[in-house]
């Protein structure tokens, strides 16, 4: 019973319910000076790349990718026939981060920097597994390997996945998983789709998220993945997800947020995939077809 | 840098399909001369890009940040497709010890914790300042939460509102801040609607605000957004086509860049990167520009359409739902000048209201004019811009001169907000607000 009172309170926000005059919400600190740094940093980098831009192209590309003329752009439109059930979705996934998600990856937040990078790095360690076997089947062996060496190097030397050595002797980190080996084979986007709890998403990348949940239940590298304690470290894997994600829910306060975020979301999922093939898009015969169709 | 994110990501969304705009019953009021900046490239990169972080002042390390959402006692029934607007939503940093409080406003569109009022917030922190940033009065937060009329867009009532909500922000602040003085500051439109807080202030003494400081202020609201309607059609043109031409051009643009890396995710450092290379001409900035604006009025058209009930884009009998499509509002309003929203929805609304009222007072009142006398009599107003700001032309920049004498600076370069953090800027504005500028009052 004494657990009544907090999910009454927690029913109440998320059906929009609760109220006092003042909310007060006390945030982590914003840190300027190092928020800085990374910025000039960043520019410098750019200066630099930019400087080198003539030789920026796919290390190891035997045949240059033929460029994208403008007439390949996909429609304005996105294709969305389950607009109504994700309009509603994307309300209660507004909701639930408000008074759950967000709440707590900002206590998480508060905990020390280097706690937080190794359990990022442990996440990300983990989910190497997934990418060595889509790597596989996307035919891309040589970033197959690399997977493979990270996980290997992580595993060990960087004390059971905690510290990302294999970034520091350049093997920087580029997951991959079963949406964009769909995506590879040919699969189109495909419906908009906003899953509950997880947000903005397409029924191919819906298929290719239980793709890799189910690859890694199948695997179970030291039995994470299996009985009591695969909860509690899916819980700390969702918060420490959030806690690097910087976005707020209708900080826009805008009612066009929704559609402003299908249109972002879908574009860059088309750019992608246009990164992962050497030819042009298949040509779309009609025009007025909306984009992920 | 996050303005090239931002300009980018607007710039890719800026899908619409214009629509030929209707014979509209009331003149919209006219851009009266190019704008001083809108023919150099050097303004335009730096409107688009803002400060290069080189250049820009010492920064703390740390600055708390409290988030403060309020029920205003005077809000109006929140429309159900608002449903998320039903709090006005502010920002405090607070020092541990008695210190001045200075409250920061958002330029058009801007929520109460824009990258630019990031800015002001740490430099305004470090040097000793509580501060309090807050929404635009244009900010859909802000219309939904706090306005007494829906209709955003006239300084006084917007001033009046802004006034009336930090008067409750005020009276709610946590008890361990003490507040020594109140100064007032805003960018952009911000900086207008800061001055006629003030100035409403000096009538009702209710806060006692000290200073007021514009940063890059428009003179008239509507002839600034007006030559931006104007710079819009010359990028982009009035139909569908120009619209679709940028966005195919864009799009294949940055799909090109992208295929010719290695990355696996189109990420923010991705696009910090192509921004440049996307983004060269002339025409290139100003379309970015023309569209940032824009998209920054859709959610004003939108609320003023809705509350006023004008039915120009919603039918005031059947409002939108959560779950209803908005896809063919978006497209309409996408294609519509802000003139329009002018004259089909602010000045029916307002002549209404003001029975005795003229199209041509409306424009008057919403030119910093109607506070002319006590931006030129009294001392404790102050303001910065640029030589080659994009929202004011040539007469307007020499108003603001005549008219703030010694307290106001003019840079000769950064467009529209192309400078704010910068060293100087910075320096400038912290002894206007602490009474140690040049041209202060003994």
């Amino acid at each position: 019973m004494r657990a009544t009172g907090p999910l009454i309170a927690l029913l109440l926000s998320l059906v929009g319910c609760a109220s006092q005059e003042v909310r007060y919400r006390q945030l982590p600190p914003d840190t300027p000076a190092a928020n800085h740094a990374v910025n000039l940093e960043k520019a410098r980098a750019f200066a630099a790349q930019a400087a080198s831009a003539a030789k920026n192209t796919k290390p190891g590309a035997a045949v240059e990718p033929v460029p994208l003329t403008p007439a390949d752009a996909p429609s304005l439109a996105t294709y969305d026939p389950w607009g109504s059930f994700n309009r509603s979705m994307y309300r209660f996934n507004a909701r639930f981060d408000e008074a759950v998600y967000l709440p707590v990856a900002n206590g998480y937040r508060r905990l020390p920097a280097p706690i937080r990078a190794g359990v990022h790095n442990f996440f990300g360690n983990l989910s190497e597994v997934d990418s060595v076997i889509n790597y596989t089947l996307q035919g891309r062996l040589g970033r197959g390997v690399r997977s493979l060496g990270r996980f290997v190097i992580n595993s060990t030397l960087g004390v059971g996945g905690l510290f990302d050595v294999a970034e520091k002797i350049n093997m920087p980190r580029a997951p991959t998983g079963w949406g964009m080996t769909l995506a590879k084979w040919g699969m189109h986007p495909g419906p908009y789709l906003v899953i509950p709890f997880l947000g903005p998403s397409t029924l191919r990348e819906g298929i290719g998220l239980a793709g890799d949940y189910g690859t890694s239940y199948a695997v179970n590298v030291a039995d994470l993945y299996r009985g009591s304690k695969s909860w509690g470290l899916g819980v700390l894997n969702a918060v420490d997800k959030r806690a690097n994600v910087d976005f707020r829910y209708y900080a826009s306060g805008s009612p066009f947020e929704y559609d402003t975020i299908r249109f972002l979301y879908v574009r860059k999922l088309l750019i992608e995939d246009a990164g992962l093939h050497r030819e042009r898009p298949a040509k779309i015969s009609n025009p007025d077809q909306p984009a992920g169709e | 840098m996050k303005q090239c994110v931002v300009a980018l990501a607007l710039a890719i969304l800026f899908v619409f399909l214009a629509v030929a705009a209707d014979t509209a019953s009331i003149e919209a009021p006219p851009a009266s001369g190019p704008a001083t900046g809108l023919a150099d490239l050097a303004a335009l990169r730096a409107t688009v890009f803002g400060t290069p972080p080189q250049d820009i002042a010492p920064l703390p390390n740390k600055v708390p940040l409290l988030e403060m959402d309020l029920a205003l006692p005077w809000a109006r029934p929140v429309p159900a497709i608002f449903w998320f607007d039903r709090r006005l939503r502010v920002w405090l940093s607070a020092q541990d010890k008695p210190a001045p409080l200075a409250i920061v406003i958002a330029g058009t569109g801007g929520d109460g914790n824009t990258a630019k009022l990031s800015i002001l917030r740490a430099v305004l922190y470090g040097a000793g300042y509580h501060v309090l940033t807050m929404p635009s009065p244009t900010f859909p937060g802000f219309i939904v939460s706090a306005s007494s009329t829906g209709v955003a867009g006239d300084l006084v009532q917007d001033g009046r509102d802004l006034y009336a909500a930090i008067q409750q922000i005020i009276s709610h602040l946590p008890r361990k801040v003490r507040i020594t003085d109140i100064d007032i500051l805003g960018y952009s439109l911000g900086g207008a609607n800061a001055a006629v807080v003030k100035s409403i202030d000096a009538m009702e003494h209710k806060l006692d605000i000290h200073r007021a400081l514009m940063i890059n202020p428009p003179v008239s609201l509507f002839s600034a957004v007006g030559r931006l309607d104007k710079l819009y059609a010359i990028t982009l043109g009035n139909g569908d086509a120009g619209v679709e031409r940028f966005y195919q051009q864009l799009y294949a643009a940055l799909a090109n860049l992208y295929r010719a890396t290695d990355r696996v995710e189109l990420d923010e450092d991705f696009l910090l990167g192509a921004a440049a290379s996307v983004l060269k001409t002339d025409a290139e900035f100003s379309t970015a520009i023309a569209l940032t604006f824009r998209i920054a009025l859709i959610n004003v058209f939108f609320a003023g359409d809705l509350y006023s009930g004008s039915g120009v884009v919603v039918d005031p009998r059947h409002p939108p739902n959560v779950g209803d499509s908005m896809d063919e509002i978006f497209r309409i309003l996408r294609g519509k000048p802000f003139s329009e929203y002018f004259t089909k929805v602010f000045a029916p609304y307002y002549l209404r209201r003001r029975p005795n009222s003229t199209v041509n007072e409306l424009i008057a009142e919403n030119r910093l004019e109607s506070i002319g006398d006590a931006l030129r009599g009294n001392p404790d107003y102050y303001a910065q811009t640029n030589s080659d700001d994009l929202i004011l032309d040539a007469a307007e920049l020499d108003w603001l001169q005549r008219t703030f004498g010694a307290r106001i600076q003019v840079y000769d370069h950064g467009g529209h907000l192309g400078n704010l953090g910068d060293r100087q800027q910075v320096a400038d504005m912290l002894d206007m607000l602490g009474g140690r500028w040049k041209g202060s009052a003994p």
